[in-house]
């Protein structure tokens, strides 16, 4: 449902506006406007105009942005970690904290710039081991003696060796080793022996043909090749304990400063609302009016809360909404606790206008009951029934999940309901192996039937729009507005009638007034609903006629199921029967609830409620305190 | 003979409109990938409208049902 508003005014002294506002942000239900459009007549806007703020105002805010700005750094340099609670309130002491996060930053920033070095030492580290390790086992091959030097060679594959080993042959006359390997991360890596006369010939080569060779660094460069291995390995050992270190002593100053500057944080976002808040407000000579909405049922406390504070010094009082505030007014959306989940599909569209419908509690009646229409099958219900409950008892604290999965409750218990009624579940197994007889229709056998009845739920379901449109437009005192939409249901119940009576349902005594009454009203509806009525008409018929996917998704789901069954029972073998028989049942389970899902959102989206609800409301959006349990938890860094 | 035809009549009163459907779907779904690139918000809006055009089958499907059953008359 739509929350009824009100629309308020507050006036006081100059001097209490922060006072007020503090109070308006602990209630958390007043949406500020920042336009007085509406609240005031147009003689008085050159006596009240937007509150300008002074120099000390703009320098606390600027002083403010800039701590927020460095404390929202720091954060980001800081390991996440649960603090407790900071008992100390940071307002008297936010110039010190000031003072003192430049100190912590610069520290951070250290500690960081020396992780990455130890990291980059790491990783080169890491990659000369592995060399080595890769190396070690050519080594074992050939012979180190004195006039020989060894080259390590990184390679990009094994398509550049040829062209190298032609080179070398020519260089050399033969005289050189060449051997190969990968290393663990599946990099190839050589080892080439070569006189020590032709080194430096070798090296130039090697440059031209783009092989990097690989060297060591100058302080174990001409150790032999273990001792290598062995000084890399406690090297690195070294370097992944200076990086505990830094590590450590990163956690340890978040966990001993994370309290204080977590609670400056929610202080100082609070005190910037404040001050951002003080821009919406406007200002006579004396006084402050803050103009602004909120649900009706909040006006009292609020209004309570300021006397209570200010004894008569503030003054809060209610205005006529006029015709004109109808597009302005904040919408806020509250339903029952069975319709809130459905709220995150109502999401999907634009807010509804204030004054229009929430289509939320439409959703939660019909999506259902679509659902289970179209998926109609018992026994994929009793299995979707316990995913939802696993979704609603793990995840039920997360918005999305937790209200999909009892969205998905909901659909699961139509979906038993209509597989009861049509006789199914899992397919024609409930009719085989237990004798389950429809209470309804079976849907592979009566698909006539079925589209009926889809085109009936179609006909109902789009003049239950209509119906609400005509309500609407006769609450807002739109006359043309609603005799067209009038007509246009009285011209639909009268085609309607005139197919029931061409197929023989009703007899056709009627037939002739029907027509005369189609042919009388069409000019009125031209009249009333201008040129495009008529195809407007023709655009509902076809609205209508979209309802038919229930039937036809409906009728696929069905045989997909006969299908799982028929080809389970043809394999011959029990095992190799329900492997075949579940997995395909698994697929048409998986594809009917999509196909359920976007389908009934779809015909509501579309064919529902283009008809009767108004979108392009104002999102509410009250000035509140951040969230007391986010302090209370001492989650850090901010999220 | 005719059962020929009422089956030709039946696929292409199917096939056709599920080319057409394909075809729509594909450029709905081009644009959706890329709005959704920079409002990833838009996710359960652009799913809707990728399904709008299979009216044009599910229709076909219905019209291709009543001519094989109006054929088995």
């Amino acid at each position: 449902m739509i929350v009824r508003m009100s629309k308020v005014e507050i006036i006081g002294s100059r001097d209490r506006l922060d006072a007020v506002l503090t109070v308006i942000e602990e209630k958390g239900d007043l949406h500020i406007d920042p336009s007085n459009i509406g609240f005031i007549d147009l003689e008085d806007t050159a006596e009240i105009r937007t509150l300008l703020p002074d120099d000390r105002t703009l320098f606390e805010k600027m002083f403010l942005e800039e701590l927020n700005d460095k404390i929202h750094l720091l954060f980001a340099l800081l390991p996440e970690v649960e603090v407790r609670q900071s008992p100390l309130s940071p307002g008297p002491i936010i110039d010190t904290i000031r003072r003192t996060v430049d100190r912590h930053l610069a520290w951070c920033r250290e500690q960081h710039h020396k992780k990455e070095g130890l990291l980059h030492d790491l990783v080169a580290l890491e990659g000369q081991l592995a060399f080595l390790r890769a190396v070690s086992s050519l080594m074992e091959g050939m012979t180190e003696t004195p006039d020989l030097d060894l080259i390590g060679l990184t390679l990009e594959g094994p398509e550049v060796l040829p062209e190298l080993r032609q080179q070398l042959e020519n260089l050399t006359n033969g005289l050189y080793e060449l051997a190969t390997t990968r290393t663990e991360e599946g990099r190839m890596v050589g080892l080439l022996a070569v006189e020590k006369s032709r080194t430096a010939a070798v090296g130039a080569v090697l440059r031209d043909t783009r092989l990097p060779e690989y060297t060591f660094p100058e302080s174990f460069r001409n150790l032999p090749l273990d001792r290598k291995q062995a000084y890399l390995a406690d090297t690195a050992a070294e370097r992944r304990r200076d990086l505990a270190t830094v590590d450590r002593d990163l956690e340890r100053f978040a966990r001993r400063w994370g309290p204080i500057y977590n609670a400056a944080d929610h202080w100082l976002a609070e005190r910037l609302t404040i001050i951002r808040a003080e821009g919406q407000v406007f200002e006579s000579r004396m006084c402050f009016f803050i103009y602004g909405w909120m649900p009706t049922r909040g006006v009292e406390p609020l209004r309570g809360a300021l006397e209570g504070r200010f004894t008569g010094g503030v003054h809060l009082q209610e205005l006529e909404i006029r015709r004109e505030d109808l597009e302005r007014i904040p919408v806020a959306l509250r339903n029952p606790a069975y319709f809130k989940p459905f709220e995150q599909l109502t999401r999907l569209l634009p807010l509804p206008r204030y004054g229009s419908y929430d289509p939320t509690p439409f959703i939660g009646i019909f999506f259902p009951l679509f659902f289970g229409l179209i998926l109609g099958d018992a026994g994929y219900g009793l299995l979707l029934l316990p995913l939802a409950a696993w979704l609603v008892f793990k995840y039920g604290d997360r918005p999305l999940l937790g209200d999909g999965g009892r969205i998905l409750g909901a659909c699961a218990l139509y979906t038993i309901i209509f597989g009861l009624l049509y006789g199914e579940i899992l397919g024609d197994l409930g009719s085989r192996l237990l004798g389950l007889h429809p209470l309804l229709f079976e849907r592979q056998d009566n698909i006539m039937a079925m589209l009926v009845f889809a085109l009936s739920i179609g006909f109902v379901h789009v003049t239950l729009g209509l119906t609400l449109g005509l309500i609407a437009a006769i609450r807002h005192r739109l006359k043309k507005e609603a005799l067209a939409i009038f007509l246009n249901l009285v011209l639909l119940t009268a085609i309607g009638l005139l197919l029931i009576m061409f197929f023989g349902v009703f007899p056709d005594l009627l037939a002739r007034p029907l027509i005369i009454l189609i042919l009388t009203l069409t000019p009125l509806l031209l009249f009333s609903g201008g040129l495009l009525a008529p195809l407007e008409l023709l655009k509902t018929i076809g609205n209508i006629v979209s309802y038919a996917r229930i039937m036809a998704i409906g009728l696929t789901s069905v045989l997909l199921a006969l299908v799982a069954n028929m080809l389970s029972g043809l394999t011959g073998d029990i095992v190799l029967g329900a492997v075949v028989g579940i997995l395909i049942h698994l697929i048409n389970i998986v594809i009917g609830v999509f196909a359920s899902a976007i389908h009934s959102l779809r015909l509501h989206y579309v064919e529902f409620f283009s008809k009767f609800v108004e979108t392009g409301g104002r999102p509410f959006q009250p000035l509140h305190r951040r969230d007391p349990d986010r302090l209370a938890k001492g989650r850090h860094p901010i999220g | 003979m005719e059962t020929a035809l009422i089956a030709l009549a039946a696929a292409l009163a199917i096939g056709l409109p599920a080319l057409a459907t394909g075809w729509a779907q594909s450029k709905i779904g081009a644009a959706g990938a890329g709005a959704l690139a920079e409002k990833p918000e838009l996710s359960g809006l652009i799913i809707i409208l990728v399904a709008i055009p299979e009216t044009m089958v599910i229709l076909g499907f219905v019209v291709a049902i009543i001519i094989l059953l109006g054929g088995q008359g």
